[in-house]
């Protein structure tokens, strides 16, 4: 069906090489060992490290602490993931349409992208900050109501936000150009039997745009996990009172912090195991519904 | 500069090698400007040896790059570590002690507070004393003054009963502190007498446990609490400034019980005459004992040949002369810590300067009579324990949980720490 375009297979495998080599030095080596490391308590400068057989996911999995940060990842993967499509979901539609601006917001839109977590955590860390930043009229009125450095939930919506903010590039560029692929043809017919815009873009466009608007959200999925790192450690370290310690983030402190490497490649462990399922989950219960063909 | 002479001249009679090595410290700021000089001094003071002396940005990165470098086999040969990481050293089976390689060092002018922190118990001194700090109590003069309180105070009643009065003065931020270990139970429970763990905090047996949900520690607790309640107490993130030292700096807090190596820049913000440097205050009734040397100190590592090691120890040997500790000490606020540098300091009639202010109140607090509680924290992953505190307290102040909850719940998953270290080290 499909050729390949490289006549032999040695060739092939020679332009893959430097990626099949750097996934393996930066990813699969580094699994490889800490699922080791999972099996043993491992000493911080090396040492003596003894086997421990299950011992370590035993201690992991009857600590409370373990369960309450999974459970506050799988609750920001539901609410940071979810407004991350359906916001550059509603700018990519109004981007699409041929209104004067659309065309610079098809660039302005795009920007953010550039920015490293670490710099939006930064960033953001000033926007929300409770003495001098946008909320702080509302502290005026009503004195502590936001206050992200003490309170828990309000420092939750502050990464919620970064991370909507850090996704929206993405996911705006992938659905807008689903959009744009669209052949007008449906349109102008649905038009013709008249159809309002609205009925267009809830029977016409958003079940055509399916295929896209499964792979973002699976990506949103999987990427809210692993990168709410870096707007975690500029913004809240975890805090307040451990209300934004998310898993990844608490194999960091674990292993980097409390030099406990064994307790913290168990959790990695454990982490892409919780990946794993949630991508095939996604696969399972919502690929069968998207239809490639057009 | 003219101590840097002898130097100069033991340098010459020795072989003309040049042996460079690498020094990583952790501080940032004037510190750091104060550890540069002091590495300039040294590579100017002979030809011999050479440091290059690399910043690390933090005290944890220093120590989680140590960690790295280590297992990597290219770690330099003499690191600056922070007191919370001294077991998780002692036991790690990379550093060599520093009394073992240098046994005819005056390891003996060291005070007794800051030698115990690094010293196991059978007398092996494992890293030099070198930026040591202690708790101090600082107010703003005239923000005491305005409210009508003219006396210092020194008991926490009496920090309380100060703090009430210019809260009702209109001063927004009374008493300022934040929700670190080593300030709220560390320094509190050693000038009280009392240990935070059993087996003295750890030094008799890696069997210890933590002991801070009962007596005078638990009642401390409680106590901040409520005044953080009644409005009296703030924290970092309740402060303008986000940091509690920082809001002192600034002006917008009159009082707060802070490291002596902050002196300096209080210092420099609102005027050494503007503010009052003393002893940390104790409850009424109680016996002062010294509290700790905080901070932290040099270690030798493991894995050099002979004369990295020796010129390590020739850098050693200069930081610990008394000119260099006071040229650091003037620099920065951190304690001089041997008696000849307090000979010196006496001696040399700069004692009341300004830039010595944390000198007196510093030394007075460390050789307070000690017990066997008071001589240091040897408490394995202690570090992370210190976040677990926090993360526990910081619930108990925002209302989640009640403190008593708190401290319970930092005993279980301390004690879980422990327990895990014990195994860790059981193969040693």
């Amino acid at each position: 069906m499909t050729q390949s375009p490289f006549r032999s297979r040695p060739m092939a495998l020679l332009f893959l090489s430097p990626l099949i080599l750097l996934t393996a030095l930066f990813f699969y080596w580094p699994v490889a060992e800490a699922i080791r490391w999972s099996f043993f308590l491992e000493q911080p400068f090396g040492g003596e490290s003894t086997f421990v057989g299950f011992a370590n996911f035993r201690r992991v999995l009857s600590d409370p602490e373990f369960w309450k940060s999974l459970k506050l990842t799988g609750i920001f993967m539901v609410t940071a993931s979810v407004p991350a499509v359906l916001v550059p979901l509603m700018l990519a539609m109004a981007a699409d349409r041929g209104l004067r601006t659309s065309r610079i917001a098809r660039n302005v839109l795009v920007w953010p992208k550039g920015v490293a977590g670490a710099s939006i955590g930064v960033i953001f860390g000033f926007i929300f900050n409770p003495f001098v930043g946008i909320l702080t009229p509302l502290n005026q009125l009503w004195p502590g109501i936001w206050s992200p450095g003490t309170d828990g939930v309000d420092a939750f919506i502050t990464l919620i936000v970064a991370n909507l903010w850090n996704g929206i590039p993405f996911n705006f560029v992938i659905l807008l150009a689903g959009l744009q692929a669209l052949p007008d043809t449906y349109a102008k017919a649905a038009a013709l039997d008249g159809a309002g815009p609205w009925r267009q873009a809830l029977d016409i466009r958003l079940p055509l745009l399916a295929p896209q608007l499964f792979f973002v959200l699976v990506l949103e999925f999987t990427e809210s996990i692993i990168n709410a790192f870096g707007l975690i450690d500029t913004m809240t370290r975890g805090g307040p009172g451990g209300a934004t310690t998310l898993l990844v983030y608490k194999i960091y402190a674990d292993g980097f912090k409390g030099y406990d490497l064994s307790g913290a490649s168990t959790q990695t462990v454990l982490l892409m195991i919780f990946v794993l399922l949630i991508a095939a989950a996604q696969f399972l219960l919502m690929e069968r519904r998207v239809k490639y063909e057009r | 500069m003219r101590f840097l002479t002898p130097l100069a001249a033991l340098a010459m009679t020795t072989a003309a090698h040049a042996t460079d090595i690498e020094f990583w410290y952790g501080n940032t700021g004037s510190n750091e400007k104060a550890i540069l000089a002091a590495c300039e001094a040294f590579n100017a003071s002979q030809d011999q040896d050479r440091v290059s002396c690399v910043g690390q940005g933090s005290y944890e990165a220093g120590m989680q790059k140590a960690i790295a470098a280590y297992r990597a086999g290219n770690h330099p040969v003499l690191i600056q570590f922070f007191d919370a990481g001294t077991l998780d050293l002692m036991l790690s089976g990379a550093v060599i002690p520093v009394s073992e390689v240098m046994p005819d060092a005056p390891w003996d002018s060291y005070i007794p507070g800051a030698r115990a922190y690094y010293e196991t118990a059978d007398g092996k001194l494992f890293s030099q004393p070198y930026n040591s700090s202690t708790l101090l109590f600082y107010t703003n003069k005239a923000m005491l003054a305005e409210a009508g309180i003219e006396k210092t105070p020194e008991t926490w009643e009496e920090v309380i009963a100060a703090a009430r009065t210019l809260k009702e003065a209109g001063v927004s931020c009374p008493f300022a502190t934040d929700i670190n270990a080593w300030r709220q139970i560390e320094q509190f429970a050693a000038r009280h007498g009392v240990p935070i763990a059993t087996q003295s905090n750890g030094y008799d047996g890696l069997d210890a446990e933590y002991v801070i949900d009962q007596g005078i520690v638990a009642q401390h607790m409680n106590n901040l609490a409520d005044w953080h309640e009644e409005g009296l107490v703030r924290f970092d993130a309740e402060t303008k400034a986000a940091k509690y030292n920082a809001a002192f700096s600034a002006g917008e807090c009159a009082m707060i019980e802070g490291s002596s190596g902050g002196y300096g820049s209080f210092a420099e913000a609102l005027g050494a005459d503007a503010i009052t440097v003393t002893l940390p205050p104790m409850y009424q009734g109680q016996t002062r004992h010294n509290t700790f040397v905080g901070g932290a100190s040099l270690w030798l590592m493991k894995g050099h040949d002979e004369a990295e090691v020796k010129a390590a120890q020739n850098f050693l040997d200069y930081l610990r002369t008394p000119e260099a500790q006071l040229e650091f000490t003037a620099a920065t606020g951190y304690l001089p810590v041997t008696q000849s540098a307090l000979d010196l300091l006496e001696s040399s009639g700069r004692a009341d300067a300004p830039e010595f202010a944390t000198a007196g109140p510093g030394m007075e607090t460390l050789g307070a009579p000690g017990n066997a509680d008071t001589r240091g924290i040897r408490l394995g992953f202690y570090v992370q324990f210190r976040d677990i505190f926090a993360e526990e307290t910081q619930r108990a102040y925002n209302g989640d949980i009640t403190m008593d909850e708190a401290l319970a719940n930092s005993v279980r998953r301390g004690n879980e720490l422990l327990r895990r270290f014990e195994a860790t080290y059981a193969a040693n």
